[in-house]
């Protein structure tokens, strides 16, 4: 290697060449043209002029000499074999060309040889052209048949899955409705399971119900023992009792009539007194007394349901818990000897009158709630009740399951009456309604809308009277069910009660006052009956007149029942002490023997004059 | 940048006219003809004369054939020169073709190399590579590259492929911009008159003053004889793959364009023909 001596000792000469190789971009040595790039151009024409100069001008020369070259060498070979081949005679040529010949002749027969097999060759292979042609043939068709089988076993696999899917379907519905069938199997046991339970319910139930009959029977047994015990007292007192007040007889020649059709002589006799015509019945009962040849027990029996003159009662016969409740309502039969009583213990209690004493005799259920009101029909032998459970009930008196439930109403029922018509009932209501039933079809034939809440109504022939907590009182016409008159009240008209001259009609308020209204006249005379001390007790405090029309009894808040004599208007007898709650409601027997008050602490007094 | 690229083309494609003849004591069984070809510039001696050598074998005995050398006008010829500067020194003057006599006989070892195959060629051709990147990159370039590069680069020599060997060589030839050039021009001047075979220092591309260096501030530098004086006709040609390039051409851009494939700016001095 030299050594590094580069001395920066440059001539002038070169450093002008320097510069001018700086000025035209030294560093990237491009293509473009300048006065500067000579040295470029130069080299390059100088490497054109020597490439003409050396290459080109001898490359085609050398070229074909190296060719020549080659094929001379080769003709030397050649040449160089030749002499060989001259040296042999004539004669082994002219041997030559005989075996050639020989052979010549060989191989064309061979050709004609050949030619017969490539003939044969030929008609086999013209053959199995045509075998294969058939081949291909019957290939199509079998190709042909090949699809159309493959296009059934598609259509058959389609076919399939259509099947299949309906197969699940159905299947899915079978499972659907097994399970149905499951549950309702299952409904099924415990619907029987229910029914036997209730069914059993329903023994125990009857069970205890006639065990409760059995005993109220051995119980009656006893108290019929006991009564008839005492029966021979009772027997001079009552027979006594007609005597005390009766008045002169009359009209004795008027004796056709049946004992049920009473009622109805009375009222077209409209002229005479009701006083008198009970006496006139009485005259009538001892005549026919006096000449039949009855037993002393039925004398006995016969004076309770005849009334000339209703007793002022005086003193309490008997005091007893009647219900496990409250009791609502009481009523007297017609003929004076049973007695009714509802309470909030949804019975209907009923009592035999008999020789001033109370026996249960019968416990009337079906209500389901508390009962607000009992009515005795004419004959004594339906009793129909009214029901916070929004129904009234019908019984048979000789059977303590309801005849009939009348329903409809929307709120409690607080009035039910028996209409002189006898399949007819009328019920009053909190839903302001009043609506009539036919007994015959168990159905309602009529509602009637009101204004005002019914507290309780009365039936007449043609009319109906309904009391209202609105202060008013009002007449319906039975026929056209309107409102007749509007009569005004001085307070929330509790109960209403109509004389039996249906004449006469109480009606008690919250006002603490009693008033009576004429009907005949159709006039706004009325006479009020207060006193001291009376306090109306309940929106369903019941006030009654006595079956004589002679006096009001009611019961008032203190536990006292108040009696009131019409004629004079003034307070006859004050009956304190026996009652320890609010008196809920009175009722007179219509023999005018007895007055029955009920309270709502469970307890009933009978009261009488004796 | 086409020019460039067709400079290249034009070095790498360079041709020389040869004819090649059997020296008259060799032993032959006739007559040899002689033998013309067309011998690739920037390849070696070796390399290119199997066809020559198969040309006179056939027409010698083999028991007379020792190591085949190759003469021009009583000068043997180094083989590890690369052909054009072989050319360029020898007989650059003279009438074409290029007479070369064959020898078979008589190996001048004091002059020449021995060359038993092509791989001592490789190696020859490797290590110039390597000395020249030494030069340019601090060898950081070729010791980047992998061994199939080297290879790359030694096929295209051999099978005259110039696609296949600038694909490697422009990497060789790349230098960061900033420095205006490699490190150092790796270049040989052959000198006929001198002694020593050639001249070789270190010599930058930019001056540290910032100037670019020319072929003639090399040459001032190296061989100031080489550079004729003012009014005075020339002596010396300079021959670069036997054209003569103006002394004001940047020595960068002949390092790029005009060095051999073993990446050496070859400079041959030769005096002027007196005819």
């Amino acid at each position: 290697m030299a050594a590094e001596d580069v001395a920066s000792s440059h001539s002038m000469r070169t450093d002008s060449a320097g510069e001018s190789k700086r000025s035209c971009g030294f560093v990237q040595p491009g293509g473009h043209g300048g006065s500067g790039d000579t040295w470029r151009r130069h080299i390059v024409r100088q490497l054109k002029n020597r490439d003409r100069n050396q290459s080109d001008s001898f490359q085609d020369l050398i070229h074909f000499y190296s060719r020549l070259l080659d094929k001379s060498s080769w003709t030397n070979g050649i040449l160089s074999r030749r002499p060989l081949t001259d040296s042999s005679s004539v004669s082994s040529l002219l041997n030559q060309n005989d075996q050639l010949k020989k052979t010549t002749g060989e191989l064309a027969f061979q050709v004609l040889e050949l030619q017969q097999q490539i003939k044969i060759k030929l008609l086999v292979l013209d053959e199995q052209d045509s075998s294969l042609l058939a081949e291909r043939r019957r290939f199509s068709g079998a190709f042909d048949v090949r699809q159309e089988l493959q296009g059934r076993a598609v259509q058959v696999q389609e076919e399939n899955g259509k099947l299949k899917m309906e197969y699940d379907v159905l299947l899915e519905r079978q499972r659907g409705a097994e399970t149905r069938l499951r549950e309702e199997k299952v409904r099924e046991e415990h619907m029987l399971e229910d029914m036997i339970h209730l069914k059993q319910q329903a023994a125990a139930r009857m069970n205890s119900r006639n065990e409760r009959r059995s005993r109220a029977r051995e119980a009656n047994l006893q108290k019929e023992l006991q009564s008839a015990a005492r029966s021979k007292v009772a027997i001079d007192s009552s027979s006594s009792a007609p005597t005390s007040r009766s008045t002169s007889p009359k009209n004795e020649h008027q004796d056709k009539s049946a004992e049920p059709r009473h009622t109805r002589l009375f009222r077209s006799a409209s002229a005479t007194s009701p006083r008198i015509l009970t006496s006139i019945r009485e005259l009538f009962n001892r005549k026919r007394r006096g000449h039949s040849v009855c037993s002393q027990e039925e004398d006995q029996m016969s004076p309770v349901g005849i009334c000339l003159s209703a007793r002022v009662p005086a003193r309490a016969l008997q005091v007893l818990e009647a219900h496990e409740q409250g009791i609502n309502t009481v009523r007297f039969s017609s003929s004076s000897d049973l007695l009714a009583t509802g309470g909030t213990d949804r019975v209907i209690k009923l009592w035999e009158v008999r020789a001033g004493s109370l026996t249960h005799r019968a416990t009337l259920e079906g209500s389901t709630e508390g009962i607000t009101c009992v009515d005795f029909d004419s004959a004594g032998s339906r009793i129909l009740a009214a029901s916070y459970d929004k129904s009234a009930l019908l019984w048979r008196l000789d059977d303590s399951v309801p005849k009939l439930t009348l329903t409809g109403h929307s709120r409690k029922v607080t009035a039910a009456r028996f209409s002189p018509l006898l399949h007819q009932v009328v019920t009053g209501s909190a839903d302001r309604t009043i609506r009539l039933w036919d007994l015959h079809r168990a159905a309602c034939v009529q509602v009637v809308d009101v204004a005002s809440y019914c507290s309780d109504l009365v039936c007449s022939e043609n009319f109906i009277i309904s009391g209202h907590y609105d202060r008013k009182i009002r007449v319906w016409d039975t026929r056209a069910v309107s409102c007749v008159q509007e009569l005004p009240a001085q307070g929330r008209v509790t109960s209403l009660d109509l004389s039996s001259d249906h004449r006469q009609l109480l009606s008690c308020c919250r006002d603490d006052c009693l008033q009576l209204v004429d009907l005949r006249r159709w006039s706004h005379e009325r006479s009020s009956f207060r006193a001291e001390g009376f306090k109306c007790g309940s929106d369903s405090t019941k006030a009654v007149i006595s079956p004589d029309g002679c006096f009001l009894a009611a019961g008032s808040a203190d536990g006292s029942v108040y009696i009131w004599n019409l004629s004079s208007g003034s307070l006859e007898t004050r009956l304190p002490d026996k009652h320890s709650s609010s008196i809920s409601a009175v009722s007179w027997s219509p023999s005018g023997e007895y007055v029955v008050s009920v309270d709502k602490s469970r307890r009933a007094v009978l009261w009488s004059d004796i | 940048m086409a020019d460039d690229k067709d400079v290249l083309r034009d070095v790498w494609f360079g041709r020389i006219p040869a004819c090649f003849t059997l020296n008259q004591d060799e032993v032959t069984e006739r007559e040899a003809e002689p033998y013309y070809l067309l011998l690739p510039r920037v390849s070696y001696l070796t390399l290119v004369t199997d066809k020559v050598k198969k040309h006179f074998l056939k027409v010698m005995k083999t028991e007379d054939v020792e190591e085949m050398w190759c003469e021009s006008e009583g000068t043997p010829l180094k083989w590890h020169y690369p052909i054009g500067v072989l050319f360029d020194l020898h007989a650059s003057n003279t009438v074409l073709p290029w007479n070369i006599t064959v020898h078979f006989k008589n190996f001048p070892d004091r002059d020449l190399l021995h060359c038993p195959s092509n791989s001592v060629i490789e190696a020859h051709f490797m290590s110039g590579i390597k000395e020249a990147d030494a030069l340019k990159h601090k060898s950081q370039v070729v010791n980047d590259m992998q061994k199939k590069d080297h290879k790359q680069l030694w096929m295209g020599l051999q099978n005259d492929k110039f696609d296949q060997f600038w694909a490697m060589n422009r990497k060789l030839m790349e230098y960061p911009t900033e420095d205006g050039g490699f490190r150092y021009i790796p270049f040989r001047i052959y000198l006929t008159m001198s002694d020593r075979p050639f001249v070789q220092r270190l010599f930058r591309p930019v001056s540290p003053e910032g100037n670019v260096h020319t072929l003639g501030n090399l040459l001032k530098e190296m061989y100031p004889a080489a550079i004729p004086n003012e009014g005075e006709p020339k002596q010396n040609q300079v021959v670069i793959h036997g054209i003569e390039p103006l002394l004001e051409t940047p020595l960068q851009w002949l390092s790029e364009h005009l060095s051999h494939p073993d990446n050496f700016l070859h400079i041959c001095v030769v005096p002027v023909p007196t005819d």
